[in-house]
């Protein structure tokens, strides 16, 4: 007599009815043996392998794809098929079955031993059937706001299809405006626009106009410095303010001291005394110190103020006209004869169109650069003229852009990569909502920009732009899930961090809201967000499911 | 001005991505590291060198009754000043070497010991000394080989082996204590001159030349250099108690290797710092300091410390473990290939050094933990799969990582929340905007039988209504500045914030209380947390933002009035210590606890885990990491684990793949991220690398029992759970320096992570014994001999060189689950790979995983043998035996059982657990039958192949019986007949 009798374990004994457990019924049909006699065999499901019948079920893994043990968890990767009399019936995966636990998706607990699970199905079956009849309601509900945006969808058709041709009717008039005054200009051009030519050769002039240009170049480039100097101490602020993450970093730690001794800041670290000043300093103190720095000034010069409202005044000087007037002064011929003044009758023949075709382009430059306002008697006439055709362009120009405007809004209306096949987003464009959540209200609006406003003062930051619906590779465009996720980017730059950037995760509901904001990874924001957009009536399958 | 300043500001934005070296000292920018550092070089220079220290003879006092002894030492530089020395030898053969300054000015740190130590050593009652002219002497051991002598002119202590020198200390006189002295007793000149070293402060550079005694300055040198104050970067550290340092030499004539004194990024098999061709320039240093991006390969203190060194050879392996808690620089020279050099340099402390005899790795394991503890037997859970970042910003959040998991099916034990969970950084106050119903979503993680770890840091935000911070003021328990009266106050993540002195034993009972998660009295505690709840000790160097090196001002009060560069490198072990006390004394019976730390010192293996800090996801910090966990493991630690992945930075696919093969080969493994990183969870990943992490964390989960049962081992025995080759196999030389590839406790595993990009085998080495390994996989033999021997494998990106010794049985849980406490049930499959002589073993220990009850006898633990069941058999019988019955004291750390009941109401709680599968690697030819000895025939299949016993490689036999329906816990024989 051996121990070992004795250790024999209990087997979890299987009637042959429990071959069957964790089967569903649309493969009931597969679990049946063959009988050879009185062995009683079974052929895996991927047909690898032949075992005994008794071999199903028995908590051993016998086949390779696991179909021996629907019913135990033997099997890594098989499933096991919850009947869920009074739910619906569903699959778990095998690490679930006989792990001791009972989740809802098996509420009948056939998936572990006899007594260790109640069956719940009937109370979440009851449950679960609430719950879709109130999302049923729910959709239905929406959809019914749903369909106002469609229809609204379809008056915006209308009114930019209308406005459209009205717009198209406005150019085609305007376009002929353009060509009359076109004609009126050149005719009185020719007859002023040499003189005036001539006298442009004057050392004087040009001179002065190497002045405006290097001006207004050594402008663009302190503007272009004040920008960055900006920049620099918003980010610095930002630094300042946000610290907390690098702050272990000593350079940190340094930037911050250096920034705050050269902006005048108190130090981060007394804190309280700061929370008042802290947002309006920064990047105006800067400027203030600058002024400070450059009180004292040679006669005659410039002061910071004068420079920034006044040098544009300068700039905008009618040389021209100065030119005319300089004549004057200087006691020069003061009324040169036309022939004078066209400058093609002294050419020859074959160089006038040259001639012409380069003074076009001056007097296009000079137009472009707002040099045309003469005041000079002899260009009278042409600088009326070309401002008239100036006008006239610019109303084209105006019209051109709001059709374009209104054509691209047209095409926008039903395409599934803005407003949906049907339009349903249209209603919302340019909407917004908000939420407060913390420190800041966000806002989204929608197919524009999302953005974090400080409630306690300071700069609003931009989380980025509409940049489009989910662009995962598994989402085909125009489905309910494509439409579940909008994407802004490109929004302000977090300091050693990427440009700000929101996700919209959007589902069915009554209004458009913004539930809730989320932060996964540092400057890249998740906001729940629902609309009745999203609501689609339920299938009648759907309905039938409340029933069941 | 202005532009020059804004120019600076933009220069440091782009250093921002490098460690900050200059934020720590070198040996050059520490006044006492500089003084070793001296006195090593004039005495290198110097042919007539001799150590001014000697014992007087006439002092010499033998215990009656124990083996110690007490003596008078002097110093020839200073006949004024008295030292004592204290020698004892434990009833293991350890020694311990205690050396002070007498009726000094002031009292040296003499506590690094207590708090190091599991108790006080046990003296031996057998060993003897003897008191000859020049020496008294020792001798003992089993085989009586063992002598130590400590000569009195110059003091000189050395143990010897068989005749052979194995430690000498003060062999190379650089034996130095400072001795206390004032500003005032040296008289001073006026005159200054510049130090011509470069990389110091200007503060520094103006130095007093001083009329020192004119017999000193050979020995201590011609200036009083960094005595008195020290300035570094902007801090300056008055340093009232003046020079204090201590410098001792310990050589180890005849061992060529020497390894340990965690924590540092290099080699396992320490490189040299001095002499010819040193590999670094700066010593090892022992100082921690919360260093951010630290560099993969440097001697530059880390977060924690661990003051031992196994000195290694062929034919011996010796131990040091140096009781000091203070900044310690340690310089390694090799004079010869077979022997080695090392330099302590320490700031303050007495000298209590313990050495360790050895002879074999094994025995400096068991005299070191019998010193330190061993490692506690973690929960079980703990050993499964850790998801941490920082942060998980919602209980929402949390809520779909997990069900994110569940939905991937990949198997996890642990979220975790870092600091941004709490309230402005007020540990344990919730921020209710994100995590407004904290209990709810622990209980949620705790329903799939997972648990949640949540940081607390030692800084406390200096604000009333932090209840916290209110009661540690109110109890006088903050840490004081160095007048000893105010608060300190500095900087860290919650801004203005104080530290409780944890040395200070009113800190303790209220340090406990605040854990409660029930109301006791009016004491506020931590309600909102679960008993499950593990914790996080991080930050606890403690770091600093606004502190010397990113630390403590040195010149801090702590309780009994020691500075705190005395007691540094224990502070961070003190607070995990309280914190583990903590969290067991949330219930009773207690549960066991879970604390990580960042920081340690010699005996935090008793307190939990440690990971190795905030490395990068880089390839390098990959593969240090291996090395930094093996030094951690034999130096006492083995629970720990580099953060998977890398804390900064975005590893990509491949990075992140092949850092889960490191980590489920690692005793603590956690995924964690910085804030600034993308997410990175492993469900994220796309296929096939997201199958291949499922596959890898399932692997894991498997292996558990093994795991389990190496820190069985190691709470019992104190061997390490990561064992590197010179531990498993120390006589082989050619495994000395091996660093990349291991073996997990006893279990006969060898693993050789991959830790390189785009790699597709690997070469790995097989110890140097004529034994089959077998690869873990595939099952095909390899064989080494006598020499040892590298073979090439294949290692795919979804594949991990491991292999399996011959002689080896190795229990897994196969059946994957969402985790780990899910698979108690599960039955067992086990690996029997034959080793060359057709025999195999291997041991399963089980227990509740979560209690105590095991120090009561509720365990399991089972050995299986694998042997021929008679000589010339070709057949072999697989038995399971009751190892509890056998050996019941060395089941369990702390008790030792007298008896073992198998009928333990653990051991039935699993009797119907059973072993599922039994797959027989190696056998010579197809069985004729395979049955439970004295039952039927059970159901097999065979595959042919190479059998043990061959000189072959290749696909080895396989046999696979089928559900033999035997339980895990009880005793049984299966026959397979040939």
């Amino acid at each position: 007599m051996h121990p070992w009798l004795l250790l024999l374990l209990p087997l979890h004994v299987l009637a042959s009815k429990d071959r069957l457990l964790g089967v569903s019924p649309e493969l009931a049909t597969r679990y049946v043996s063959t009988k050879k006699g009185t062995v009683e065999t079974w052929q895996c499901l991927d047909g690898s392998k032949t075992i005994d019948w008794s071999a199903v079920n028995d908590d051993f893994c016998d086949c390779a794809d696991g179909s021996d043990e629907p019913g135990t968890g033997a099997c890594p990767n098989s499933r096991f098929y919850c009947v869920n009399a009074g739910h619906v019936g569903s699959y778990i995966p095998s690490t679930r079955v006989r792990d001791g636990l009972c989740e809802p998706e098996c509420c009948d607990g056939s998936d572990e031993p006899e007594g260790v699970c109640p069956n719940v199905c009937k109370e979440i079956g009851a449950e679960y059937r609430e719950r879709l009849k109130a999302d049923n309601k729910l959709r239905k509900t929406g959809s019914k706001i749903r369909s106002t945006y469609i229809a609204f969808a379809q008056k915006e058709k209308k009114r930019l299809e209308e406005e459209i041709a009205a717009s198209a009717q406005e150019i085609s008039t305007r376009e002929k405006e353009v060509d009359r005054l076109k004609d009126l200009v050149e005719r009185t051009e020719s007859l002023s626009a040499a003189a005036l030519e001539e006298m442009k050769s004057s050392p004087l002039y040009q001179s002065l106009k190497t002045h405006y240009t290097a001006l207004k170049s050594l402008q663009r480039e302190h503007k272009k410095h004040l920008e960055r100097e900006k920049a620099l101490g918003d980010i610095l602020d930002q630094l300042r303010t946000g610290y907390n993450p690098n702050y272990q970093d000593m350079a940190v730690l340094e930037a911050v001291r250096g920034w705050e001794q050269l902006a005048g800041l108190p130090h981060i670290n007394d804190v309280g005394k700061e929370e008042e000043n802290a947002d309006e300093l920064g990047s105006d103190d800067v400027e203030d110190a600058a002024t400070e720095d450059e009180e004292v000034l040679e006669e005659g010069m410039w002061t910071a103020m004068q420079l920034e409202y006044q040098l544009d005044d300068l700039l905008k000087t009618d040389y021209d006209g100065l030119l005319l007037e300089h004549d004057k002064h200087a006691g020069t011929p003061t009324s040169p004869t036309a022939i004078l003044f066209n400058l093609s009758a002294y050419l020859p023949d074959t160089l006038v169109p040259q001639y012409e075709s380069l003074r076009d382009q001056v007097v296009g430059w000079l137009a472009l650069f707002g040099f045309t306002q003469s005041k000079s008697d002899s260009a009278a006439d042409t600088s009326k003229a070309q401002k008239a055709l100036n006008d006239a362009e610019h109303s084209l120009n105006l019209a051109r852009k709001e059709k374009a405007d209104k054509d691209q809004e047209l095409a926008r209306l039903f395409d599934s990569e803005w407003y949906g096949q049907e339009g349903e987003w249209k209603k919302l464009s340019g909407s917004c909502i908000e939420k407060e959540v913390g420190d800041y209200i966000y806002e989204v609006c929608l197919f524009d920009e999302a953005r974090q406003k400080p409630l306690r003062g300071g700069q609003t930051f931009s989380l980025g732009k509409f940049a489009g619906w989910n662009t995962a590779e598994s989402i085909e465009k125009g489905t309910p899930a494509y439409y579940s996720k909008q994407l802004y980017t490109l929004g302000a730059k977090c300091w050693n961090g990427p440009q700000r950037s929101v996700m919209l995760v959007m589902s069915c509901g009554l209004e458009n809201a913004l539930l809730s904001v989320a932060e996964p990874e540092k400057c890249e924001y998740e906001f729940k967000v629902t609309s009745p957009a999203l609501c689609l009536a339920p299938s009648a399958e759907d309905i039938k499911r409340e029933e069941l | 001005m202005r532009g020059f300043g804004s120019l600076l500001v933009l220069a440091a934005i782009p250093a921002a991505l490098a460690v900050k070296s200059h934020d720590f000292k070198t040996c050059s920018q520490a006044g006492f590291c500089r003084r070793g550092r001296a006195l090593s070089a004039r005495a290198a220079e110097n042919p007539s060198w001799r150590s001014p220290y000697s014992v007087d003879a006439s002092s010499v006092a033998l215990s009656p009754d124990q083996a110690s002894f007490t003596a008078a030492i002097k110093s020839s530089i200073y006949p004024d000043v008295k030292f004592s020395l204290d020698v004892r030898i434990h009833d293991d053969g350890v020694v311990r070497v205690r050396m002070d300054e007498v009726d000094g000015l002031r009292k040296r740190y003499d506590e690094a010991a207590s708090w190091a130590l599991l108790e006080e050593p046990k003296v031996s009652q057998k060993v003897q000394w003897t008191v000859a002219k020049d020496s008294v002497k020792a001798v003992y051991g089993a085989k009586n080989d063992i002598e130590v002598k400590v000569a009195f002119e110059p003091l000189k202590v050395t143990l010897f082996r068989g005749g052979k020198e194995q430690v000498v200390l003060n062999n190379r006189g650089l034996l130095h204590m400072e001795h206390f002295r004032t500003k005032e007793s040296v008289p001073k000149s006026k005159e200054t001159v510049p130090v011509p070293e470069e990389g110091l402060d200007t503060e520094d550079g103006v130095q007093a030349v001083l009329g020192v005694h004119p017999r000193a300055a050979w020995f201590e040198g011609e200036q009083e250099d960094g005595w008195w104050e020290e300035t570094f970067n902007s801090f300056t550290d008055p340093k009232p108690k003046g020079p204090e340092s201590l410098s001792l030499d310990i050589d180890f004539p005849n061992h060529g290797h020497v390894y340990g004194i965690p924590q540092h990024a290099t080699r396992l098999d320490l490189p040299t710092t001095t002499g010819e061709n040193a590999h670094y320039t700066d010593p090892y240093r022992l100082f921690n300091a919360d260093v951010f991006e630290y560099l993969a390969d440097s001697t530059m203190s880390l977060y924690g410390s661990i003051p031992f060194m196994h000195a290694h050879s062929a034919d011996s392996t010796v131990g040091i473990f140096n009781a000091i808690a203070s900044d310690t620089w340690i310089d390694l020279g090799h004079p010869s290939p077979k022997s080695t050099t090392s330099h302590w340099i320490s700031e303050t402390g007495i000298l209590d050094v313990f050495i360790l005899p050895g002879p074999t790795p094994a025995d400096i394991f068991t005299q070191y933990t019998r010193l330190t503890g061993t490692p506690a037997l973690p929960a079980h859970w703990s050993l499964g799969y850790h998801q941490c970042r920082w942060n998980y910003v919602s209980s929402e959040d949390v809520r779909s990582v997990q069900k994110r998991f569940d939905e991937e099916d990949i198997p996890v034990d642990v979220f975790w929340l870092d600091i941004e969970y709490s309230e402005e950084h007020k540990y344990f106050i919730w921020d209710k905007r994100h995590f407004p119903d904290p209990v709810d979503m622990i209980k949620d993680v705790e329903a799939i039988g997972r648990k949640m770890v949540i940081i607390i840091d030692p800084h406390l935000k200096r604000t009333d209504n932090y209840p916290v911070y209110k009661q540690a003021t109110e109890l006088g328990i903050l840490v004081k500045k160095g007048d000893g009266l105010t608060d300190y106050e500095g900087w860290c993540w919650s801004g203005s914030s104080a530290w409780v002195d944890y040395f200070h034993p009113g800190s303790w009972d209220w340090w406990k209380s605040l854990f409660k998660t029930e109301q006791h009295g009016d004491q506020w505690s931590w309600l909102e947390s679960t008993v499950n709840t593990g914790i996080w000790n991080d930050m606890n160097e403690p770091a600093i933002f606004n502190g010397p090196e990113i630390s403590m001002p040195r010149e801090n009060i702590h309780y009994g009035g020691w500075e705190h560069r005395d007691l540094h490198n224990i502070n961070g072990m003190l607070f995990a210590n309280l914190t583990s006390q903590a969290v067991m004394a949330r219930t009773d019976p207690p549960k066991r606890p879970f604390v990580l730390t960042r920081s340690f010192y010699a005996g935090s293996q008793r307190f939990g885990a440690m990971w190795t800090g905030d490395n990068l996801g880089t390839w390098e910090h990959m593969a240090v990491g291996v090395k930094m966990v093996l030094a951690n493991n034999i130096a006492g630690f083995s629970f720990s684990g580099s953060d998977l992945g890398g804390f900064f930075g975005n590893p990509e696919p491949e990075m992140l793949v092949r850092w889960y093969a490191v980590a489920i080969f690692s005793p603590f493994m956690r995924a964690h991220a910085h804030i600034d990183t993308k997410r990175r969870e492993p469900y994220l990943l796309d296929d096939p690398y997201k199958g291949i992490v499922r596959n890898m964390l399932r692997l894991r989960y498997s292996m558990l029992p093994v795991w389990y049962t190496a820190f069985r081992e190691a709470s019992v025995t104190g061997l390490p759970v990561l064992r590197p080759h010179f531990v498993a196999f120390p006589r082989d030389e050619r495994g000395f320096s091996l660093d990349d590839q291991y073996f997990v406790g006893s279990s006969g595993l060898l693993v050789k992570p991959v830790t390189r990009k785009g790699v597709t085998e690997e070469t790995v080495y097989l110890p140097a014994e004529d034994q089959v390994y077998y690869d873990y996989f595939n099952h095909n033999a390899y064989r080494s001999d006598a020499k040892g021997k590298e073979i090439t494998v294949p290692a795919e990106l979804h594949q991990i060189p491991v292999f399996v010794r011959g002689g080896s049985i190795v229990s897994t849980r196969e059946r994957p689950r969402r985790s780990s406490p899910l698979m108690r049930r599960d039955p067992f499959t086990l690996r029997v790979a034959l080793g060359k002589d057709s025999s195999a073993r291997g041991e399963l220990y089980l227990d509740d995983g979560e209690t105590f009850s095991h120090q009561q006898g509720e365990l399991v633990w089972r050995e299986f043998v694998a042997e021929k069941p008679a000589k010339k058999s070709k057949g072999v019988r697989i038995s399971s035996r009751n190892l509890a019955t056998q050996k019941p004291t060395e089941a369990v750390d702390h008790v030792a059982l007298a008896t073992y009941d198998s009928g333990n109401a653990f051991a039935k709680a699993i009797a119907d657990v059973r072993v599922e599968k039994i797959v027989v690697l190696g056998l010579p030819t197809k069985p004729s039958s395979v049955a439970v000895e004295g039952g039927k025939e059970l159901q097999w299949t065979y595959t042919d192949g190479v059998a043990a016993s061959d000189k072959k490689e290749g696909t080895a036999s396989v046999l696979v019986i089928r559900d033999p329906k035997l339980a895990v816990a009880s005793d049984w024989d299966i026959l397979v007949k040939a």
